[in-house]
């Protein structure tokens, strides 16, 4: 058990609030670089049309359709770790609770971007709405791309909800403890909560509630994400597998990037009596568990092809593996599934930098995952002549960019603004004799 | 009676705190508020505390989502009448998606208004009684008394081990 106290864990957030360092503000403007560049890039689009993206016949999902997949994945960690290890009542959860919910809301609005982006005319996402209209044009709600509507614009609420609901007790622990203008600011974002038994027997089954709605939530927006692709009937794709396939996938990028980013916040912030090394091995080991599921998922795939004795489907399978993107392929199978069993030893899982180096491999895996999934079976699918290979061009590579950008842009920035790990549930554990790590 | 005060103990142990509210019983004096830094399962045991009824307006607005989705998909299919991917131009299986995504949504909005119109926020009036400590280490219990029991108050609180605050009213 650590010496940790009500005091310390209030202290030791809240100097994360102190003005910035000048290094704090030259990376906060190195994003703003990036995000306008992707900016740029979209304006350009916009103006010349879409054709200045790589995507076209046959393959017309491309980055933006990867990128789309790539940060709903990221999303759903967030939602594991404070929803569903809420319900399982697991401790070590409560220390990295908070930037991982934050997490979840920013890859939500990036993800958001790249329907945006990739409809070329943005300005006509309008006509997925339901409305009434002259034309008496209505969205038809039997299309995959609808579910996703639905599940992504309830999913971006929910989150943002939870964490919000999440950071009022510590919003007021801030206000208690400031002056002037973020007084008021946070007086205002706290509510008045003033921390009273009866507001507590509420929030406490409104947070339960709220944890017990976001877990099949999470699940079924993943499900909906694979069921864009599942639902058509290409060959790599049609298959009954991709939900729970993508569910696992997302969860194990997501928890990749919850290393990625708490071991630099943990080390900047000096929270390393918060969030023990004890958390970060448990993010680990429940990597192994999400890895080998991915492992199992790749290798059912082939296992259907063959067992299906449908040539068009084993054809597909063979050429994912040996064809033209075989590389991203391998990229994909080694570090994803190959790479993360180093974390079955434990002096690898108990050293940082080696958590920091497979994060960021899991985290490059991840990404050729959609890109091996989305590219390779439309580029080859039923008719040879129909065939065709697609490679980014700079403008996506640039919006691409422009997304990481603007993802780790609003991280940076609420790191620094709030509260980025939650007082009020450590100090909860603290009084209920857990340690953290438990 | 004279003039009422409320005096408000603060403090920094859980059980000290869970112990001066159920003693507070026995006495004359009224307990009007108890604040804390976290859900505290021992003062709620000590205060009796019943389960919120925040459920209900989830309950309820998860039934509304599930049926608002169902129908706006319905009328939208509706108002095309047209056989898609040979699925029935009322086609229940993948209404039920949109049905369930709803349902989540409503029943969250539910949530979060049951937990503000239960919990009384936001309530800004509340912040005047009281002590800035109770959301950083310190369990705050606030009681009154007529202005003559103040003292008597005071070293109760003492007596239990917490600091005091006087709010005069």
């Amino acid at each position: 058990m650590s010496d940790l106290t009500y005091a310390k864990i209030d202290q030791t957030v809240l100097d994360t609030l102190r003005p910035a360092t000048q290094v704090y503000w030259f990376t906060v403007a190195l994003l703003a670089v990036g995000m306008l560049g992707g900016l740029a890039c979209w304006i350009y689009q916009i103006f010349i049309g879409i054709g200045v993206g790589g995507q076209n016949n046959p393959v017309a999902w491309g980055t933006y359709l990867i990128n789309f997949v790539f940060w709903v994945g990221i999303a759903h960690s967030g939602t594991l770790i404070s929803a569903i290890l809420h319900l399982f009542h697991a401790g070590w959860r409560n220390p990295i609770a908070r930037a991982a919910e934050t997490m979840t809301v920013f890859a939500v609005c990036t993800a958001g971007l790249f329907p945006f982006v990739h409809l070329g005319r943005a300005w006509m996402v309008y006509y997925m709405l339901p409305y009434p209209n002259q034309r008496t044009l209505w969205p038809n709600f039997q299309s995959p791309l609808m579910f996703d509507v639905v599940a992504i614009s309830t999913y971006l609420t929910v989150s943002s909800l939870f964490w919000y609901t999440g950071l009022l007790p510590d919003l007021a622990t801030v206000r208690d403890r400031s002056t002037g203008l973020r007084k008021k600011i946070f007086t205002i974002l706290s509510m008045g909560w003033t921390g009273k038994m009866e507001q507590w027997r509420h929030y406490t089954r409104g947070y339960l509630f709220f944890a017990a709605l976001a877990t099949p939530l999470v699940i079924s927006v993943h499900s909906v994400v694979s069921w864009d692709f599942a639902l058509g009937v290409v060959p790599g794709w049609h298959t009954t597998i991709f939900a729970p396939y993508f569910v696992a996938g997302a969860i194990h990028s997501g928890l990749a990037m919850v290393l990625t980013l708490m071991i630099p916040l943990r080390k900047i912030f000096s929270y390393e009596k918060i969030i023990t090394l004890e958390v970060l091995e448990n993010v680990a080991k429940t990597i192994i568990l999400t890895g080998l599921i991915v492992g199992f998922a790749y290798g059912t795939e082939f296992f259907i092809a063959w067992y299906s004795q449908n040539s068009i489907e084993i054809a597909i399978f063979k050429w994912r593996a040996l064809g033209h993107y075989k590389v991203g392929f391998w990229i994909m199978v080694v570090c994803n599934t190959i790479i993360p069993l180093l974390l079955f030893i434990k002096k690898i899982r108990r050293s940082i930098i080696w958590l920091f180096v497979i994060s960021i491999f899991i985290n490059i895996g991840m990404w050729f995952e959609r890109f091996v999934i989305i590219i390779t079976s439309v580029a080859r699918d039923f008719i040879p002549h129909a065939w065709g290979l697609y490679w980014p061009t700079v403008v996506e590579m640039g919006i691409m960019v422009g997304s990481f950008s603007l993802f780790f842009f609003l991280f940076v920035l609420f790191v620094k603004h709030m509260p980025s790990v939650s007082m009020t549930e450590n100090k909860e554990m603290l009084a209920e004799g857990e340690s953290h790590g438990a | 009676m004279g003039p009422e005060c409320q005096v408000m103990g603060l403090f920094t142990d859980e059980e000290r705190a869970a112990s001066a509210v159920q003693a507070l019983e026995e006495t004359p004096w009224q307990l009007k508020q108890v604040h804390s830094p976290i859900p505290s399962h021992k003062l709620s045991e000590a205060l009796n505390l019943k389960k919120s009824k925040v459920g209900y307006f989830t309950l309820v607005g998860g039934i509304i989502g599930f049926f608002s989705g169902f129908a706006l998909a319905m009328f939208t299919a509706a108002k095309w009448s047209l056989i898609v991917g040979g699925k029935p131009v009322i086609a229940l299986v993948p209404f039920v998606i949109v049905g369930f995504e709803f349902t989540i949504l409503f029943a969250v909005f539910g949530n979060v208004i049951g937990l503000l119109i239960q919990g009384g926020l936001p309530d800004f009036k509340g912040m005047e009684i009281y002590d800035p400590r109770c959301s950083g280490d310190h369990f705050g219990v606030l009681a009154a008394c007529p202005e003559i029991e103040k003292g008597q108050l005071i070293n109760y609180f003492k007596e239990k081990g917490g600091v005091t605050r006087v709010f005069e009213s």
